[in-house]
């Protein structure tokens, strides 16, 4: 900031605003801005609303709040709010928790093994562009109605990243690096264990990333069709019964869970892979 | 032509032939470095310097003619041969002190001597303050360095090195080949050291071979025995200097 200052013709003005309390200074602060935006945000949204300009369907943001806190509290369908999410979320864990255990192992099998790759790939690219939704009716087909229709679906939405990261993760690993440690007199089993496998866990990490928030966003696809709890299931119950804060509410509450579930794993990747840091400036 | 070797010869090369289908690239080689010397090889762009480094190092196969330590066949499993690339290839998950530790590691070296040959190398290329640190956090010249203390720590029987400074600016090269010439007489390693600048060969060899072009052979031998530190102005110097210059011309 004082290069800056140095260099501007108005130092003396600026001097003065960098002492002492000023509008400028305060209007120029992050933390002022994100408020600022939200605000105008929520008054537009509120205008909208007055002003019916999507008719009878656009609630005020105060009712979505008062929405969210009576789901809360109040059951829908013998469920409050935190249990629809834990329905959701429960489904997203053990179809994103079978999909790791399948997904990877495949893509460190097709990383290593040429002979492994050209059996599955072609497979694999034919059923990879096919959106995991236009599974819904053969899942229901197949499995029923319940639980196992729904995780097979994000399974499937799931499993592609787990794949194509390990595949890619392994594949790529810098050969400067199994140089390095072929010249120190290595072994493969070494090659593998020490070398292969950490330097490809940043990638795979990365696919695990991707992998659960594609199995967030299907498993709102697959509660859409049948579901009597859980996420999905409030916005439909928000549609039905024409309640459209209901709706937004639901929405709020996916996009926050998305947010935390990814803070959540950054912090898990930094725990994991500590030499993707950057150093703290401690400027 | 090896006869001016004092040193007893630790790695012999034997009609070293190198063919990628009809193109001949090393065109029967042969030469001895003496135990614990500093040889430097130099070349016109294009002759064949790495092609010749992956051979020695037996990365790649020769065509014909062999590689021998000590009078054995070269061998990675048996052999002690380290390698410094263009390119610094440290671990990323490991930091600068398991990198540099990390050749004995694979070496098996026993505990005790892997801790003192981790503190004095870290030492000998001052990296000891940046020893917990991973290699995304440190500047690439760092990197090399870390490469450079690993490749010495393991005291290996031949060390070759493929123009490791390529990559730096003038001033840090001066001041890292100081280093590497401190590094190589305290450890008294045999060193083969290729790059594409005279005066960086100069500076640094016992002998310098050079190559002509493809396909390959030995063009001249050229011997320096100027006293250390060597300075670049000096007019001994600049005459080996203009010496390998000219015997490298190939326009």
């Amino acid at each position: 900031m004082s290069k800056i200052l140095e260099a501007n013709p108005n130092t003396e003005v600026l001097e003065g605003a960098r002492s002492s309390f000023s509008i400028k200074k305060i209007l120029y602060n992050k933390y002022v801005l994100y408020v600022i935006s939200i605000c105008l945000f929520l008054i537009v949204l509120d205008l909208f609303a007055v002003l019916q300009v999507f008719g009878n369907f656009m609630p005020r943001p105060i009712e979505v709040l008062t929405t969210l806190i009576n789901m809360t509290v109040t059951p829908l369908a013998g469920k409050t709010l935190p249990m629809h999410l834990w329905a959701s979320l429960r489904r997203v864990l053990i179809a994103f928790a079978i999909a790791v255990f399948i997904g990877v192992p495949v893509g460190v099998l097709m990383g290593f093994s040429s002979v492994a790759n050209a059996i599955i790939s072609p497979i694999f690219h034919l059923f990879k562009p096919m959106p995991p939704i236009a599974w819904i009716s053969l899942a229901i087909l197949w499995l029923g109605i319940g639980e196992a229709s729904k995780v097979f679906i994000i399974v499937i939405g799931a499993i592609v990243p787990c794949i194509l990261n390990s595949y890619n993760g392994i594949r790529l690993v810098d050969e400067s690096l199994k140089d390095a440690l072929r010249m120190l007199g290595g072994n493969r089993r070494q090659e593998i264990i020490e070398v292969i496998f950490p330097a490809s866990f940043p990638a795979i990490f990365a696919g695990l990333q991707i992998s659960l928030s594609m199995a967030w966003t299907t498993v709102l696809a697959a509660e859409l069709v049948g579901a009597r709890e859980g996420m999905g299931f409030i916005i439909v119950m928000g549609m039905n019964l024409s309640k459209p804060s209901m709706i937004i509410a639901g929405m709020i509450v996916i996009a926050l869970t998305a947010f935390m579930i990814s803070m959540a794993v950054n912090y898990l990747e930094r725990w994991v892979c500590p030499w993707k840091t950057e150093l703290e400036t401690t400027e | 032509m090896q006869a001016c070797i004092q040193k007893e010869p630790k790695v012999t090369v034997n009609n070293l032939t190198k063919r990628f289908g009809n193109l001949l690239v090393l065109d029967n080689i042969n030469f001895h470095v003496g135990n614990g010397e500093f040889l430097c090889i130099v070349g016109p762009t294009g002759c064949g310097k790495t092609t010749f480094l992956n051979l020695l190092s037996k990365l790649i196969p020769p065509t014909k003619g062999n590689i021998c330590i000590d009078n054995v066949e070269a061998d990675p499993k048996k052999h002690n041969i380290s390698f410094v690339f263009q390119e610094p290839s440290c671990l990323p998950f490991r930091t600068v002190k398991e990198n540099i530790a990390y050749g004995m590691q694979v070496k098996k070296f026993p505990k005790q001597l892997m801790e003192e040959r981790l503190q004095k190398t870290m030492e000998l290329v001052g990296l000891t303050d940046c020893a917990d640190l991973y290699p995304s956090q440190i500047s690439s010249s760092m990197e090399q360095r870390v490469a450079i203390a690993r490749a010495f720590a393991v005291n290996p029987d031949l060390l070759l090195m493929d123009e490791p400074y390529g990559q730096l600016d003038v001033k840090l090269r001066y001041y890292l080949e100081d280093e590497l010439i401190r590094i190589w007489e305290e450890f008294k390693t045999t060193v083969i050291f290729v790059t594409h600048n005279i005066e960086e060969a100069v500076y640094l060899a016992e002998r310098i071979l050079v190559l002509s072009n493809k396909p390959t052979t030995i063009k001249a031998e050229v011997k320096v025995d100027l006293p250390r530190p060597r300075k670049f102005t000096d007019p001994k110097f600049i005459e080996i200097r203009k010496h390998v210059t000219e015997l490298i011309k190939w326009w």
